[in-house]
């Protein structure tokens, strides 16, 4: 056991640095991303807060495994492009928020009745609209206003791409593992999509559900007080990805002779 | 801890030990008799590894998370599915597959320490137990998946899981269900009356529709031998289980307890 930890330490063959550091950037992205998002949780369900009314973790999965498949799709299209993966994962997760927030507000204000009203501030900061007349007593505000929509799209996006650029970072290094080419029966997606996307998928989770702790739950968009805790959730989230990239990567250290 | 709740290095050591040996089991008795048969062991592991997970998500989610308790389910699994994915690998590498669960679990618990003290000293969450908590849910996590995932494949291989269950796309399936049956029990049973007794037994009734889907999943793979016995015992524990749960749910039900009227100005000066 001892040599081959030696072998283990000068070879590090297999193990790229700089999709390392994809796999981090994307996690902080994933995290910085989740603050852009009008998350409303239980309150919003009840229409009595501004933002999509689900929490985050049911948010960042739609959005975010949305980028996935959709960077996933890219790369199978495109093996290797880099800023097609990463720029249709961001649009992908983007535009799953924007249908996620157009249906919740519609339901706000054709079914429940409310108009789209943030109780953090005063004027809209992109229509310039007036918006504490419209929050009925004793709430936050109901729906996703403009800038909570906007924010939401910057959001997705951001978290999208990160979400693509860890899928590309683990895509580029599984792909060089011998015998990960091989498929399961007559599946199309070789193992080494498998694999990446099952990583990916945790690595989002980890990101998310870090950032959603820091923001404590909900939040509306850029305009929160909230959104000024970022910093803190971008330590977390690099050291998070850190960890979880390196144990990710280190699979193609573990197998220099492929399966 | 109340009166009669089992405390939690007793549900540390049911779920790693009972989760541990059906693992082995599974495997093992698999591999000698080079059938499936066996395969339901590590699912009855799997499911002791619940029953440690969801206690471990009632201690840690009673502070109160302001996400929702789906939250910490969702990132111990996440940390759980990398640690099992590697450690597999790991011990493939070392030549020594027959450590591999106990791969899985120590860099689970590196995961899980590396996220606890981030949630508590960076993003300042202010529950004290959080770092033991994180560990503990990650470690039970990483079991629940390697668990399933050998019920599905037959065996823990590092070959043997990447081809029968990432690529064939059931980690996800086993990655969302068992996430949910950790997460469920208590979900479902917070509040100011909630008891171990009634969470934990719902926690090994959502362990066993955990089982009952990697049972059918098994089906797919390896055919009647490994999904037969899965299911046959799924369905019974969901039965048994979830019918304790519910006779818990109307003894619980049936207690009224009177906390009084609220003190008034005087009373509270």
């Amino acid at each position: 056991m001892f040599d081959s930890l030696f072998t283990l330490a000068i070879s590090f063959s297999g193990f790229n640095p700089l999709l390392w550091v994809y796999v981090i950037i994307g996690g902080i992205l994933i995290g910085a991303g989740v603050h852009f998002i009008p998350v409303g949780g239980a309150p919003a369900a009840m229409s009595q807060a501004t933002g999509v009314g689900t929490g985050t973790t049911m948010l960042a999965a739609a959005s975010g495994l949305t980028g996935l498949i959709g960077a996933g799709s890219a790369y199978a299209l495109h093996p290797g492009d880099f800023a097609f993966t990463i720029v249709l994962g961001g649009v992908s997760a983007a535009l799953m928020i924007s249908v996620l927030a157009f249906i919740a507000n519609v339901m706000y204000v054709y079914g429940a009745g409310v108009p789209l009203a943030s109780a953090k501030i005063k004027y809209d900061p992109i229509t310039r609209w007036r918006q504490d007349l419209y929050v009925s007593r004793g709430t936050e505000g109901h729906g996703s206003p403009m800038v909570s929509f906007i924010s939401g799209i910057i959001g997705a996006f951001l978290a999208g791409m990160g979400g693509a650029l860890v899928y590309f970072g683990l895509v580029e290094t599984y792909k060089a593992i011998p015998g990960f080419s091989a498929t399961f029966g007559t599946y199309p997606a070789p193992y080494y999509v498998s694999l990446a996307a099952a990583f990916a998928i945790g690595i989002f989770f980890l990101n998310c559900v870090m950032a959603s702790y820091n923001i404590g739950g909900t939040i509306e968009g850029f305009h929160d007080p909230k959104f000024k805790r970022i910093p803190r959730s971008i330590v977390a989230s690099l050291f998070v990805s850190l960890v979880g990239g390196l144990f990710a990567l280190l699979i193609a250290v573990m197998l220099p002779g492929g399966i | 801890m109340a009166e009669g709740e089992r405390s939690p290095r007793q549900l540390l050591a049911i779920g790693v030990v009972g989760a541990l040996i059906g693992i082995y089991l599974a495997n093992y008795l698999n591999s000698w008799t080079s059938t499936a048969w066996f395969s339901f062991f590590a699912g009855l592991g799997a499911v002791l590894a619940v029953f440690w997970g969801a206690d471990a998500v009632r201690r840690v989610a009673s502070y109160g998370l302001g996400t929702g308790v789906p939250s910490i389910g969702m990132l111990s699994i996440g940390a759980g599915q990398v640690a099992v994915l590697l450690g597999l690998a790991a011990a493939k590498y070392y030549g020594v597959e027959y450590v591999a669960p106990i791969f899985a679990l120590i860099l689970a618990a590196i995961i899980g320490i590396v996220n606890g003290v981030m949630a508590r000293r960076v993003i300042r969450m202010n529950i004290a137990i959080m770092e033991r908590s994180m560990t503990e849910i990650a470690m039970a996590a990483s079991l629940i998946i390697l668990g399933f995932s050998t019920v599905i494949a037959g065996s823990f291989t590092f070959d043997k899981i990447l081809s029968y269950v990432v690529a064939s796309g059931f980690i996800i399936a086993v990655f969302i269900v068992g996430g949910m049956a950790m997460l469920h029990p208590f979900n479902a049973c917070l509040g100011p009356d909630e008891r171990q007794k009634r969470t934990l037994n719902l926690a090994l009734s959502t362990g066993f529709i955990a089982m009952l889907v990697s049972g059918i999943a098994a089906g797919a793979i390896n055919g009647v031998q490994a999904a037969v016995p899965t299911l046959i015992i799924a369905i019974f524990g969901w039965i048994i289980y979830y019918l304790r749960f519910f006779g818990d749910t109307k003894e619980d039900a049936a207690a009224l307890l009177s906390t009084g009227l609220l003190p008034s100005e005087e009373e509270v000066a």
